[in-house]
């Protein structure tokens, strides 16, 4: 059974159209980085999976459950980290705790309090006199002790350091050993890049791509750099090769076919001279931009 | 990408166009000031235009109705001697100085009831101007432009006081219209505008002096009920009038338009704005952004009690308001109870009874009589309260707390159901205590009274209150973002035209649209049985609707 699954899900806010016929899949176990600008309808589609907006048509299932018609039994399965932090102020984070764990059940308190140590909390604090970021652990502690099958997580690292990033992920590594399944909504690619199995680029509320990081690698462009020991030669142009000078004795390629032909033509135009040579995959950035126009997140016209 | 247009023209200096700009010319403090009121009042446009219309409607059926009621000399005499002798009445309206002429009449009724309305607009008005602004963080956001905090705060005033001047034209267009001189009507008016303006001026100080809304709200309206009951005294007890003076709602009795007008007087609500002003500026200059003078206690050993459920944990967070109410409607009891005992029938013939009837207040003559009056007033509170805690209830929503809530396994119709029923409770409890306490008073001075008349005459608060409470919950499910105001609007509406909607002459059928024309006067009349189940009745229908439409609606942020 998939932990997630939606059929033709759209969702319609006025004119605005937030969810375009999204059909997602993410099997049990699987971590799935779920990627896309703001406001391409990355957390329309958490609040529809979480039953908390109504689809305008199509549906939503968690564990075959549907998310609309019975939220309770769905969310019975799922711990979920809204992309901000709204809690009670009123409320210190040791009170919150309880407050959620009661509301769920099945909260895991010795790990709790593992995760408590690892995120430096302070649970006598007031909810209102912490910073975002501490709210932000707050609500990240609460979700991840109680080792729900599903994790639903909307940005979660938004307003962390970089030490609170790193133990981030280390619990994601500990929740996908112990078999559990995350949704990631993210727009930090190293985040993605270092701990999902799958990844989804939402754009404009359609997926407009899917796939492994390996399968997503062979789409993108691979980069490959050379310097010379003299001026860099002038290559004849090659199919499906983009070249730019990367300084005064350097070249670098966009390589998009075979790098064979690249390859035969640099050893013809001075395969003597050529100092270094570097080749890497491209970076989920940069399929990622490869999707944008990258000017201010809109759309480029061929996709 | 572009690059910027010409408008960013090379400096004299010719510093290559990627270069820092030098620092812009900064725009002159007029201009600072005009831009943010104007902000500010685009916040406050829609309580402003609300209050708009409730103070010319109100400044215009004063002078309408009486002249309509009392068309003759000889019945506004009647009129006034029973009600000059009357203490008890005087609790509610102020004191009449000349209830004889139109002018007069009306400016008893502004001067003594819409004056308190006028307060309380003023406290929402400079806490939602300063201390609102300062908790969502968007006073923060202001104070890193290029401005001192002196013009923040003078431009969020001067905002509250183009809402104060909004006020007094339309009063005074109100009283215009309906045939009252322009002098008078404008002067009649300034005894709200300055009321308006003295608790505006309560409404930043309290906002220095509170570490969040919350208690800033709660201390500013505490501020309006000590007025209101330093004035009640006032002018109830004989000996006390100079009490008056105490109280800036005293002030606006002893302007006394129509009456031998004292203009010398608008000195003390003008100097006592201005103290609290440039006290509350003064505060606002030195202190920390984001905190009060008053102490926040921002940590606690952990009380888990009341977090077992959503409802548990509704209940824990409105405790406080809760206690406010009970407190606030239970002091108004006891001295409601206590100046009971000083009606009485004697000299009151029959005829004027039947000029009090007119009003809608039934017959008042007695001490059971007055108790029956002014409980239609704990009736109006019991439905705010109801309106005020579905209002708690959007705020959670509005806050998206109710998203981590529902997110977790715990259903919407539970969450809302359990909602209503503590509202409910809220309201049994308010009801009960209003009951109690009255009788308390009234035994105290040896009125006649059983306990259990008393308490069904709590209980009779109930029926319109549950009516609202279904009616609030139904506007919450159906449009969230207007629901206080759908809310507070019906309710509003209804009590107002219960009150003028006689005055006016309307036919019987317009008079009984309200559902304060069905609750009988106990403890003088019966307990209206079947009047009360229809309202149980319809309030349920809309509640059960209410939850059916919550189920399958969006959840809806601020």
């Amino acid at each position: 059974m998939s932990a997630i699954r939606t059929e033709g899900l759209s969702k319609r806010y006025g004119r605005t159209l937030a969810l375009d016929k999204l059909d997602l899949e993410v099997r049990e176990g699987e971590v799935y980085g779920y990627l896309g600008p703001n406001g391409a309808g990355k957390t329309t589609t958490i609040r529809l999976l979480l039953g908390l907006h109504r689809p305008s048509a199509g549906r939503a299932q968690l564990f075959g459950v549907d998310a609309w018609r019975d939220p309770v039994a769905a969310h019975r399965r799922v711990a979920y980290v809204a992309g901000e932090p709204f809690l009670w102020p009123a409320l210190t984070s040791a009170e919150t705790f309880a407050f959620l764990a009661r509301l769920h059940g099945g909260t895991d308190v010795a790990y709790r309090d593992v995760l408590v140590e690892r995120f430096q909390l302070d649970t006598r604090k007031k909810v209102r006199a912490l910073s975002k970021g501490n709210r932000q652990k707050v609500q990240l502690v609460a979700a991840l002790a109680t080792r729900a099958e599903l994790l639903l997580l909307d940005e979660p690292t938004s307003g962390l350091d970089p030490l609170m990033e790193m133990a981030f992920r280390e619990c994601v590594g500990e929740a996908k050993e112990r078999g559990q399944t995350i949704l990631l909504s993210s727009h930090i690619l190293s985040e993605v890049e270092a701990v999902c199995d799958r990844v989804g680029i939402l754009r404009q509320g359609r997926l407009v791509d899917e796939g492994t990081l390996e399968q997503l690698r062979h789409l993108g462009a691979q980069t490959v750099e050379v310097t010379f020991a003299g001026p860099a030669p002038t290559l004849p142009q090659l199919a499906g090769v983009r070249a730019e000078s990367a300084g005064p004795n350097a070249l670098r390629f966009e390589v998009l076919a075979d790098i064979g032909p690249l390859i035969t033509a640099l050893a013809q135009a001075g395969g003597d001279s050529i100092k270094t040579l570097t080749s890497r995959e491209p970076s989920l950035e940069e399929i990622f931009l490869h999707h944008y126009d990258g000017s201010d997140g809109r759309v480029d016209a061929g996709g | 990408m572009s690059t910027p247009a010409a408008s960013a023209a090379p400096s004299a200096s010719g510093a290559p166009a990627d270069a820092p700009r030098a620092p812009s010319p900064a725009p002159s403090a007029l201009a600072l000031v005009g831009a943010l009121a104007r902000r500010a009042l685009r916040d406050a446009r829609t309580r402003t235009l609300a209050f708009t219309y409730l103070f010319a409607i109100y400044a215009y059926i004063q002078p309408v109705g009486f002249r309509h009621a009392y068309p003759t000399l000889a019945g506004r005499l009647a009129f006034v001697h029973s009600f000059a002798g009357n203490d008890a009445i005087r609790l509610f309206y102020g004191y009449p100085y000349n209830a004889v002429s139109i002018g007069g009449y009306s400016a008893w009724r502004v001067g003594g009831t819409l004056a308190i309305a006028a307060a309380v607009f003023g406290v929402l008005g400079g806490v939602r101007a300063l201390r609102t602004e300062e908790d969502a963080g968007r006073a923060e956001l202001v104070l890193a432009g290029a401005l001192t905090r002196r013009t923040a705060f003078v431009s969020a005033m001067g905002a509250v006081g183009a809402g104060v001047v909004l006020l007094w034209l339309a009063e005074s267009l109100g009283f215009l219209l309906a045939g009252l001189p322009a002098g008078e009507a404008a002067y009649l008016s300034l005894a709200t505008a300055t009321a308006t303006a003295t608790f505006a001026a309560v409404g930043a100080l309290v906002s220095q002096l509170a570490p969040s809304k919350r208690i800033a709200l709660e201390l500013g309206t505490a501020t309006v009920g000590v007025a209101l009951l330093v004035r009640a005294v006032a002018d109830t007890s004989s000996g006390a009038g100079w009490l008056r003076w105490l109280s800036p709602l005293g002030w606006a009795e002893e302007l006394r338009p129509f009456a031998g007008a004292r203009p010398l007087v608008l000195a003390l609500p003008l100097i006592a704005t201005g103290l609290l002003l440039a006290l509350a500026a003064r505060i606002a200059a030195r202190r920390d952004i984001g905190t009060g003078l008053l102490p926040a206690r921002d940590d606690a050993d952990p009380r888990l009690r009341l977090l077992s459920s959503p409802s548990a944990q509704a209940l824990r967070s409105e405790r406080a308001s809760l206690l406010v109410w009970a407190g606030s409607l239970g002091v108004f009891a006891l001295v409601l109870g206590l100046v009971s005992a000083s009606i009485s029938s004697a000299g009151i013939s029959k005829g004027i009874r039947e000029e009090f009837a007119k009003l809608g207040t039934g017959s008042i003559a007695t001490p059971t009589g007055y108790l029956s009056f002014v409980f239609i007033f704990f009736v109006l509170a019991v439905s705010l309260f109801a309106c005020a805690q579905v209002g708690a209830a959007r705020q959670e929503e509005a806050d998206e707390r109710l998203e981590t809530l529902l997110a977790l396994p715990a259903s919407r119709v539970g969450w809302l159901g359990g909602r209503l029923l503590l509202a409910g409770a809220g309201a049994v409890a308010l009801s009960l205590t209003a009951g109690v306490l009255t009788w308390a008073g009234a035994a105290a001075e040896d009125v006649h009274i059983s306990l259990a008349r008393m308490l069904e005459a709590g209980a009779n608060c109930l029926p319109a209150a549950l009516l609202f409470l279904g009616l609030a919950a139904l506007a919450y499910a159906l449009v969230p973002r207007a629901s206080s105001g759908v809310a507070y609007g019906l309710v509003t509406v209804a009590f107002l035209w219960q009150l003028v909607g006689a005055l006016l002459g309307a036919p019987k059928l317009l008079l009984e649209v309200t559902p304060f024309a069905h609750v009988g006067a106990v403890p003088t009349q019966p307990f209206r049985g079947p009047a009360a189940a229809v309202m149980v009745a319809i309030g349920l229908l809309a509640a059960g609707a209410a939850l059916a439409a919550f189920r399958r609606r969006d959840l809806l942020g601020a």
